[in-house]
């Protein structure tokens, strides 16, 4: 019998409790995604799910882990999950292939596998396709509402696995952008109108645009909402970061929108469209990359919110909650150094938490490797 | 569980972080408080308070009573050791002591003899009509000591030294909080002899010459608190006031206890005296009552014991030595999984059922199979800052634990690693089950056995540099004597040369000459040589 150390109470939470409440949570935005967009976002889920879990255990294999435990941690799975919620619902099976496996080999298991990467993997899938095949990655079917042709069932598996369809116009008609069978997101629509010198309200005409974003959109954001809240009251993601991403996203659009309505979107706008939910809920809050000190919770989310406003309003972008999780996620160590709480008994901060100053900082950077 | 609706009659400040872990304590503190009978043989451990080994001063095969002093102090910070019962020493020698290291130290074993006889007591005459400065501080403060009192909240420290300062103290706190899950102790304690505990603080408070009394407990005690509220009236005592504080883990914490009823801090590298506070638990405050009112020494104490191995869970009077083994079996217990002493949140496991309990002892856990969380197996850290959250002293536990794991001390220090007070609470909301308590021990034990190497090795340097100073001088010394014989001598010499002064002279005249004549020899010689 060996002597183990207190505490000895059962423990209430566990690694593959919070994964699996991750999932769960996401399902309204899911089946708002379904509705909208069509079977093609169920199988970018299974081909994205399918390839995490077979890269994970491959990498596992090769660097001598355990690979039972840590399959059956759920944290490959919700990667390839969440990135798969972010990808358009007819793209190649190959670039989810790629996105995925990229995610797991080059984000997670380079930098020592889970808890010791820098950088959020579903977003380093998603940049790594978004900036490598802009076309298809931008490239969404209407939603369901709008379609004049809606694509069926075996036509979606048809169009991702080879590329062709039952009917070789749909095929063609999607490659080259044709409405009716593609769409822009209402992000992507009023970049462009007000990149042809169009106003807000003019572009706001559209029939994609309409309630609190765009057709389909804020249902996608309103699902997402609920299942972020749903997660908050079950205290899996603690609530400073969504919070935080809102209310940066609201620091900068909403003085925009104030300076010119005609030029600048309204915040409503902006956080019910593209992937703003389910980036503040389900993504910045990724415990991994995100900052865990009190302030630098606040921190880390406002920054997210304001990079994504500003790079959604002048960047070449129509969204960008993946760039800002990514550049946010490169100042977290320092972040995390400069926002050390107070310890109890000891006076109004010590500064940066050291006794010893400036020159320390560059070895904090979350002392990984030794895992 | 039940709550009190009890209102505070202080208000109660924040502590942040705090764990809600599930109570067990309905198993243990619904029957009355009951005794066991006596042990076949009483094992008592001479270490089992913080501070030195008591010296025992019985042999083996004498006869003690019970409460007969039988290992004395070893210094003052130490505490003196008194049988549990009456009966006979059978043997002074190492055994395996309650320690989480499972390591053999000295103890008595005293065999009973049945008869639970006293040795004559000696109680502070007419105590309840003594007044503050009637009472010598003196004179408590050796009864105390005399007693064998320590702290019975936990870490067993000489209660004669805890209360030697005597200026500027303006509240006592007896901590009832007993935030530990299945502990019920104090709750029982309180239950059945509220009186006597408040008794034995009004004693305390009187060596402060009558200061603030504050009695801080857990809502989740609703008997107690109507039990204090009730003693308090009978004893017509108005300086105490109850302080009802939510439940939380650690709130009995004594940093935390004093921040919720104080909404202080005691600072860094402080102690709470430098507040103005003195903390005591209730159970010794039961202890002084009973060694001052009744000359009663700390013979025996309250223990939980519970569990879901323990057939009858409840609070028991047990002699300090009584083995853990003789527990189970008395209280009829099925064959426990594993053994806790103290409570699931910060006790440990007993590394055999054969050692005696010990003045800290505050509680037996029996466990069944899979009641406690020991089982679980440990992944990598999320860093999802659960842990932060939790941390009543607002640590970053998960920082900690990078840094202790990869041996890099004088960061996990950085971070603050002694401010940590163990409690558990990280390790108890870490989804991926890491023992990081373990690794906070670890990395604390790891720097106080280097810093006493670190002493070790400078004063081996300065020993060394003494030795080397040492014999340079003794070369000096030597080199100086031979100097001062070499000159000695060729002042004798000298003297010695003076007188032939004339003589010197011709030979040298004549010694030039000789040389002259050699030189031209031969040059002589050379130059028939080269013809």
């Amino acid at each position: 019998m060996s002597i183990l150390s207190s505490p000895f109470a059962k423990k209430p939470n566990s690694v593959t409790q919070m994964m699996l409440w991750v999932v769960i949570a996401t399902l309204p935005g899911l089946f708002a995604l379904l509705y909208f967009f069509g079977y093609g976002v169920l199988i970018n889920l299974i081909i994205a799910c399918s390839v995490a879990l077979l890269t994970e255990a491959f990498i596992l294999k090769i660097r001598k882990r355990p690979i039972a435990p840590i399959l059956w941690d759920g944290s490959a799975f919700v990667t390839a999950w969440l990135l798969a919620l972010a990808l358009p619902p007819l793209l190649p099976w190959w670039m989810t292939v790629l996105g995925t496996s990229f995610a797991i080999v080059f984000a997670k298991h380079v930098y020592g596998g889970l808890g010791n990467n820098i950088f959020n993997p579903a977003m380093v899938g998603y940049v790594l396709l978004l900036i490598s095949f802009p076309l298809e990655m931008t490239t969404w079917l209407p939603p369901q509402e709008l379609a004049a042709n809606p694509v069926g069932f075996i036509e979606t598996i048809a169009i991702i696995f080879t590329g062709a369809a039952s009917d070789p116009t749909t095929v063609d008609s999607l490659k080259q952008g044709v409405d009716g069978f593609t769409m822009a997101t209402p992000l992507d629509h009023v970049k462009t109108e007000l990149a042809q010198g169009y106003r807000i309200p003019e572009a706001e005409s559209a029939a994609i645009i309409t309630g609190l974003s765009g057709v389909g959109w804020q249902w996608v954001n309103l699902g997402f909402l609920a299942g972020g809240l749903v997660l908050l009251f079950k205290r899996i993601i603690g609530w400073q970061i969504p919070i935080a991403v809102l209310l940066g996203m609201g620091l900068v659009s909403l003085p925009l929108f104030f300076a010119n309505s005609d030029h600048y979107l309204f915040p409503m706008f902006h956080g019910f469209a593209g992937a703003t939910m389910l980036g503040a809920f389900f993504i910045a809050t990724d415990p991994v990359t995100a900052s865990t000190t009190p302030k630098g919770r606040w921190i880390f989310g406002l920054g997210i919110g304001v990079i994504t406003v500003l790079i959604r309003t002048f960047g070449g972008y129509p969204d960008a909650i993946a760039f800002a999780v990514l550049l946010m996620n490169m100042t977290v160590p320092m972040i995390d150094y400069y926002t050390k709480p107070r310890v109890y008994g000891h006076k109004a901060n010590k500064g940066h938490g050291t006794k010893k100053g400036h020159d320390e900082k560059v070895h904090v950077i979350k002392a990984k490797g030794a895992n | 569980m039940e709550r009190s609706n009890f209102t505070s009659e202080i208000p109660i400040f924040e502590i942040p972080g705090g764990i809600h872990p599930e109570e067990h304590k309905l198993q243990s503190n619904q029957a009355e408080i009951r005794r066991i009978p006596l042990a076949d043989e009483l094992v008592i451990n001479l270490k089992g308070q913080a501070g030195n080994r008591s010296l025992p001063v019985v042999n083996v095969g004498d006869k003690v009573l019970k409460g007969q002093m039988i290992a004395e102090c070893d210094g003052v910070f130490s505490a003196y050791q008194h049988a549990p019962t009456s009966g006979e020493v059978i043997a002074i020698e190492e055994r395996t002591i309650a320690h989480p290291s499972g390591l053999d130290d000295l103890c008595i074993v005293i065999k009973p003899d049945g008869e639970d006889t006293w040795t004559e007591l000696s109680p502070v005459e007419n105590l309840e009509g003594l007044s503050g400065k009637e009472l010598s501080r003196e004179k408590i403060l050796a009864q105390i000591f005399e007693k064998g009192i320590v702290g019975l909240g936990g870490a067993s420290f000489p209660s004669h030294i805890k209360l030697k300062q005597k200026d500027n103290i303006h509240t006592l706190i007896i901590n009832a909080a007993e935030c530990e899950p299945y502990v019920t102790c104090d709750d029982k304690l309180l239950q059945e002899h509220a009186e006597e505990v408040l008794k034995g603080a009004e004693i305390i408070s009187k060596l402060y010459h009558d200061i603030k009394i504050i009695v801080g407990i857990e809502d989740n005690k609703p008997k107690a608190i109507e039990a204090l509220d009730l003693a308090r009236k009978n004893l017509e005592l108005d300086n105490i006031k109850l302080a009802v504080v939510p439940t939380k883990y650690p709130s009995g914490g004594e940093k935390q206890l004093i921040q919720l009823l104080t909404g202080q801090e005691v600072p860094h590298g402080k102690l709470p005296v430098d507040l103005g506070l003195v903390m005591h638990n209730v159970g010794t405050c039961f202890a002084i009552y009973q060694a001052l009112a009744l000359g009663k020494p700390l013979v025996e104490r309250l223990v939980t014991l519970t569990g879901e191995a323990c057939q009858q869970p409840g609070n028991y009077w047990i002699p300090f030595g009584t083995p853990i083994h003789h527990l189970v079996k008395a209280t009829g217990s099925t064959q426990p999984k594993r053994l806790i002493m103290g409570g699931p949140m910060m006790g440990y496991e007993l590394p055999s059922d054969q050692v005696g309990i010990v003045k800290a002892t505050n509680c037996i856990i029996m466990s069944a199979d899979g009641e406690l969380g020991m089982d679980q197996t440990a992944l990598p850290c999320i860093r999802c800052g659960k842990c932060m959250d939790a941390c009543p002293a607002s640590l970053l536990p998960q920082q900690l634990y990078w840094h202790a794991q990869a041996d890099e001390f004088d960061k996990a220090e950085e971070y603050d690693l002694f401010d940590c007070i163990e409690c558990g609470a990280c390790a108890y909301v870490c989804p991926s089950h890491i023992p990081l308590v373990q690794y906070y021990r670890y990395a604390k034990s790891t720097i106080r056995n280097n810093r006493i190497e670190k002493i070790k090795a400078e004063k081996a340097r300065e020993r060394h540099e003494a030795r080397q100073e040492r014999l340079e001088r003794v070369k000096r010394e030597k080199a100086e004597r031979h100097r001062k014989a070499a000159e000695a001598r060729k002042k004798v010499a000298a003297e010695a040369g003076k007188k032939d002064a004339k003589k010197a002279a011709v030979q040298a005249a004549l010694a030039r000459v000789k040389a002259k004549k050699e030189a031209q020899k031969s040059t002589d010689d050379n130059q028939e040589g080269e013809l």
